[in-house]
């Protein structure tokens, strides 16, 4: 059984509780135009080539002829490109990277409990996140299965859009659900993200009959889904499974991952004020919700 | 918070030099009281000339009774200030005059009777940057018990009392109790003097002034303000005339200070908030100095019941602290499972607002340290901190600091034969040409034997400048301290007191580590260039070979990263000093213990390195502490932990320090205080010693590189001490760019 990831990181503190380390599976059934991770959008490997970073020394083209340098610039023939990664190895700069890895739970486990001394002394543990991870669900399921036989806390941070019996699958394994709701109009979200938000309201309220453990994250986007708060509070005030709501500011930092993976750069330029910000947290608050920043 | 300390601050800041105009904390010792009376003293050259006039009667006494004379002179003669603004007194002069008469000319004799083989190769390390090495008398710490409980005139009393148990004395025990008597009778009629100076003064603090010092006149402090007066009044004789650095105010201020603190607030001596005042005043005058160390305390600690020492007084003192935004003192934080979380977080929270003046020592490391040369669980249990982070028992170690190994220069060496090109002569050990070296084991057979080169003759050379301890600077005013030292009837410098130890530091471990990994994996792994080739690589400063140089920097085979073989040879390599240097005797009776720890030396042994093969140019600085290479550690703090922790930190007695960088958005929120707890337990977990934080995003302090005005008063820890960013040189505040860069 294999999965295919693009990073694992350690000392992750955004992704739950203490100190964690994250596995980011490839590959979201979703199209969300702010996505800040477009690495993790194709369920394929990836070439990342940051031009800016290129020292210019043509190292790569001596492995692979994918790697052009008419007139000086560094261009790269994606279509044919399977990911080998000798462009990578021999660059001396910092330019290049593979997105995508495969990789069996087997070799991923000793991984994760490397820093369990970490996860005790913090309360933290191991989050699968992504792109979205119940793109894998049997993968998760064993992975999470042998994270709880070592005693580690896990977490799933997902985008919700996947079938239920994804859920039930990682459900008995799984400490708490990082849950992404985006918007409660189905149209609002449809447009925003290329999915429709039936199926991610009826997991979470899954979620909720079975007396789960739910951290809620909602981006905020303005122009985009800064009139959903008020709905998403008042949907979320009536599920006790809601422990916590993260409002996560949208930045616009990633355009340059964009670029760097030859993809259309779809980020909106608006970026909340802290104000924005603010009143989208007290609207939360006043719906009784525990916020978290 | 406060009521006259606010407005009082600038004069206090003022005392020895005006803080608004420049200056140069390596050069503090050159700065005098500004504004002081000129007739309760001489000036400097007012004070010479009588020390000179005195040099020919001198010359005829034994060592402790000329320097006890000499210091005498001084504090009869040193210019006093006693001030409206200010609780404590100040003395003019604080570069220690009695040095020409005394210390400065023993040296000299003491270098002539030195052996001339080591002589020379004690230059050349000096000069060449394989070894700075000289006589230490900057890491030592009274025993603050006594002094609380006896005061200068119950020490006199007590010194005299061994003195007529031990019956009939040897010239030289006679020496040392001659030299406690002129010394301490001198301290107390310095005090004397400032009383009588004192009520001269017209104001309401000069009473209180006045009251204390006749008090401590007398005999042990009886408030917490005479504790704090006896305190710093020890600290500006020794320090400034006595020529010993006082390594740590109190033995845990807040253990110290506590006795006094809850007798006064009981009895109504002082409110709560005139203490946490007088804390203010006490606090700054350290900053009023202003060394470029940084003056040290540390807090709290184990009781042997397995309580936490921490108390009352040591939130007040931080509070303090915290109010007025300090930087120096500085301050070391005993850590263990019993430490209250409120302390740690309020400690964790100023750090991650940009206070660099903490570190944090982790006991059950330390405790081990400490136990591993000889000292029982219950002699451990009380260590005291001294000076950075180094451990030593408590009011019973003397330990020096002597040779700052460097371990890059063990590669440098293998690589030319030990010919050194900065000074043009032989330095190293003969392991042979490179040409034939074959395989990797024989380049790290020859790095290897360059480096227990250095190691051997550092101990060699520190045993024979330690035989003059006592000669060169006779150590009455701490020994008196120390009951082991008086029941010996010996000075504490010349192994008088129960622990007497001299550390051999391990600078530049990282650098080593990472060369010994790139000359394995690129010249024997991968086979890419020869060992000559890279010896000519590295003679022309990797010019016209960027492409490799940065290939070799960008391979996982680096220090502090979880590469499995890298972290082999890091902890064999870490194990192989400290079996070199643990335990082997010294020339005073005590132990030579490893310290994991380079200070300054990363900076300024770097700017005599040459290129190494870990992708480092020629005078860049060397990995510090048990630190990786700036910019090198690229897998996160979890990564680093585990693979610097590979090496067991216990087996680094004197000391064992590791510094981490964060992200400013790495340890926002209650989560972030978590998370940086959590670094510190874990860390202390796996028996790390000491640990600190720069907490800092690059595009912070890159504004600060181009707004210096906007950014007064940032710091950074440097090594076990913080300083300004802007008195950093250009260079060093590139490489905290660095570092912080990889800390996103």
């Amino acid at each position: 059984m294999k999965a295919r990831i693009f990073d694992i990181k350690r000392f992750a503190v955004h992704d739950g509780d203490g100190i964690r380390t994250t596995v980011f599976f490839k590959g979201c059934p979703l199209r969300c135009v702010w996505c800040h991770n477009p690495e993790g959008i194709s369920f394929s490997s990836e070439l990342e080539f940051n031009s800016q970073r290129c020292l210019g020394c043509r190292e790569c083209a001596v492995v692979c002829p994918l790697h052009t340098f008419f007139g000086g610039v560094h261009e790269i023939k994606r279509e044919d490109c399977v990911s080998c990664g000798k462009c990578v190895e021999i660059c001396p700069g910092d330019c290049l990277k593979i997105y995508g890895q495969e990789i069996s739970p087997e070799e991923l486990l000793p991984k994760l409990t490397e820093d369990r001394d970490f996860y005790d002394n913090s309360g933290g543990g191991v989050t699968l996140s992504g792109g979205e991870c119940l793109m894998y669900p049997g993968f998760c399921r064993v992975l999470l299965s042998e994270l709880k036989k070592e005693g580690i806390h896990t977490a799933v941070d997902t985008c919700g859009y996947v079938p239920l019996e994804s859920i039930e699958t990682v459900l008995p394994f799984t400490d708490v659900f990082l849950y992404d709701l985006k918007a409660l109009d189905e149209e609002v979200h449809l447009r925003c993200t290329g999915g429709s938000n039936k199926i991610i309201l009826e997991n979470l309220m899954y979620l909720n009959s079975m007396g789960a453990e739910v951290e809620i994250r909602v981006p905020f986007v303005p122009g985009y889904n800064d009139g959903e708060i008020e709905k998403i509070a008042v949907f979320l005030s009536k599920l006790k499974c809601v422990k916590a709501v993260k409002v996560l500011p949208y930045h616009n930092l990633a355009g340059l991952k964009y670029t760097a993976l030859g993809m259309k750069n779809t980020l909106p330029k608006r970026v909340p004020t802290e104000a924005e910000l603010f009143s989208a947290r007290d609207i939360m608050k006043n719906h009784g919700l525990t916020i978290k920043e | 918070m406060f009521t006259t300390l606010l407005s009082d601050r600038k004069h206090i800041e003022n005392k020895y030099h005006i803080a608004s105009e420049p200056f140069d904390p390596f050069r503090r010792m050159a700065y005098h009281g500004v504004g002081y009376d000129e007739e309760t003293g001489l000036d400097d050259e007012g004070i010479i000339k009588g020390l000179e006039a005195m040099e020919k009667d001198l010359s005829s006494l034994p060592h402790p009774v000329a320097k006890a004379k000499a210091v005498e002179y001084v504090l009869e003669n040193n210019r006093l200030y006693i001030n409206e603004h200010d609780y404590f007194i100040g003395m003019y002069s604080l570069n220690r005059l009695a040095d020409r008469v005394t210390f400065s000319k023993w040296e000299k004799e003491a270098l002539k009777m030195r052996k001339p083989e080591l002589l020379e190769l004690y230059n050349d390390f000096n000069a060449s940057g394989a070894v700075s090495i000289w006589p230490d008398y900057d890491h030592v710490v009274p025993d603050w018990d006594s002094l609380m409980t006896l005061g200068f005139p119950g020490i006199l009393e007590r010194a005299r009392e061994y003195r007529l148990k031990k019956g009939a004395l040897t010239e030289e025990q006679k020496a040392f109790f001659d030299g406690i008597e002129i010394e301490y009778s001198a301290i107390i009629e310095f005090l004397r003097r400032a009383y009588r100076h004192a009520l001269t003064k017209k104001h309401k603090k000069a009473e209180e002034v006045a009251a204390a010092l006749l008090s401590l006149s007398n005999g042990a402090p009886k408030n917490i303000y005479e504790a704090m007066m006896l305190i710093h009044i020890y600290f500006l004789v020794s320090e400034s005339i006595d020529h010993f650095q006082v390594r740590s105010l109190g033995n845990g201020l807040d253990y110290t200070l506590y006795p006094f603190y809850s007798r006064d607030l009981e009895a109504g001596t002082f409110t709560h908030g005139e203490i946490r005042e007088l804390l203010g005043y006490f606090l700054l005058q350290w900053s009023a100095i202003g060394n470029y160390w940084g003056q040290p305390f540390y807090l709290g600690g184990t009781n042997r019941d397995g309580s936490t020492k921490y108390n009352e007084l040591s939130a007040d003192i931080l509070d303090v602290y915290d109010a007025l935004g300090l930087y120096n003192p500085k301050i070391q934080i005993k850590v263990n499972k019993n430490t209250p979380k409120e302390i740690l977080s309020k400690v964790l929270e100023m750090v991650r607002h940009g206070v660099s003046s903490f570190v944090f020592c982790c006991e059950p490391g330390m405790i081990k340290a400490v136990m591993s040369y000889g000292a029982s669980y219950e002699e451990a249990l009380t260590y005291d901190i001294r000076g950075c982070y180094e451990t030593g028992v408590r009011a019973n170690e003397v330990c020096s600091a002597s040779g700052y190994i460097n371990a890059a220069k063990a590669v440098e060496y293998a690589l030319s034969d030990g010919y050194d090109v900065l000074c043009g002569k032989q330095i190293g050990l003969r392991t042979g040409n490179i040409e034939n070296f074959v395989t990797f084991e024989d380049f790290y057979r020859a790095v290897i034997l360059q480096w227990e080169y250095l190691i051997e003759k550092s101990i060699e050379i520190t045993n024979d400048f330690e035989r003059f301890f006592g000669f060169v600077n006779p150590s009455s005013m701490y020994s008196a301290t120390v009951i082991t030292s008086l029941e010996n009837s010996r000075d504490g410098y010349q192994g008088g007191v129960k622990f007497n130890n001299s550390a051999m530091l391990n600078c530049g471990f990282a650098s080593l580590v990472d060369s010994v990994m790139a000359v394995r994996e690129f010249v024997y792994g991968k086979k890419e260039l020869t060992l000559p080739q890279l010896k000519a690589v590295l003679d022309n400063n990797w010019e016209g070979h960027e492409l490799l140089r940065l290939r070799i920097k960008k391979s996982s085979h680096k220090y502090g990263n979880g590469n499995e073989m890298t972290d082999l040879y890091t902890e064999m390599l870490g194990r192989y000093f400290a079996n070199k240097v643990n335990n082997r005797p010294n020339a005073r009776g005590g132990v030579f213990k490893a310290i994991m720890h380079s200070a300054r030396q990363y900076v300024v042994q770097g700017n005599n390195t040459p290129a190494t093969p870990d992708g480092r140019k020629s005078g860049e600085e060397l990995s510090k502490n048990a630190s990786p290479s700036a910019g090198m550690d690229k897998n996160g703090v979890t990564a680093l932990l585990s693979s610097v922790t590979k090496i067991n930190p216990t087996l680094y007695p004197e000391s064992f320090c590791l510094d981490v960088f964060l992200h400013p958005s790495a340890v926002q929120g209650e989560d972030g205080i978590a998370a940086m707890r959590g670094i510190i337990y874990t860390y202390m977990q796996k028996d790390g010693m000491s640990l600190q934080f720069n907490v800092f995003s690059s595009e912070t302090l890159r504004d600060a590189q181009k707004n210096p005005e906007k950014y007064k008063n940032l710091q950074v820890r440097v090594c076990g001490w913080n300083v300004l960013w802007n008195n950093l040189s250009r260079e060093e505040q590139e490489m905290y760019i660095r570092r912080a860069e990889n800390a996103t």
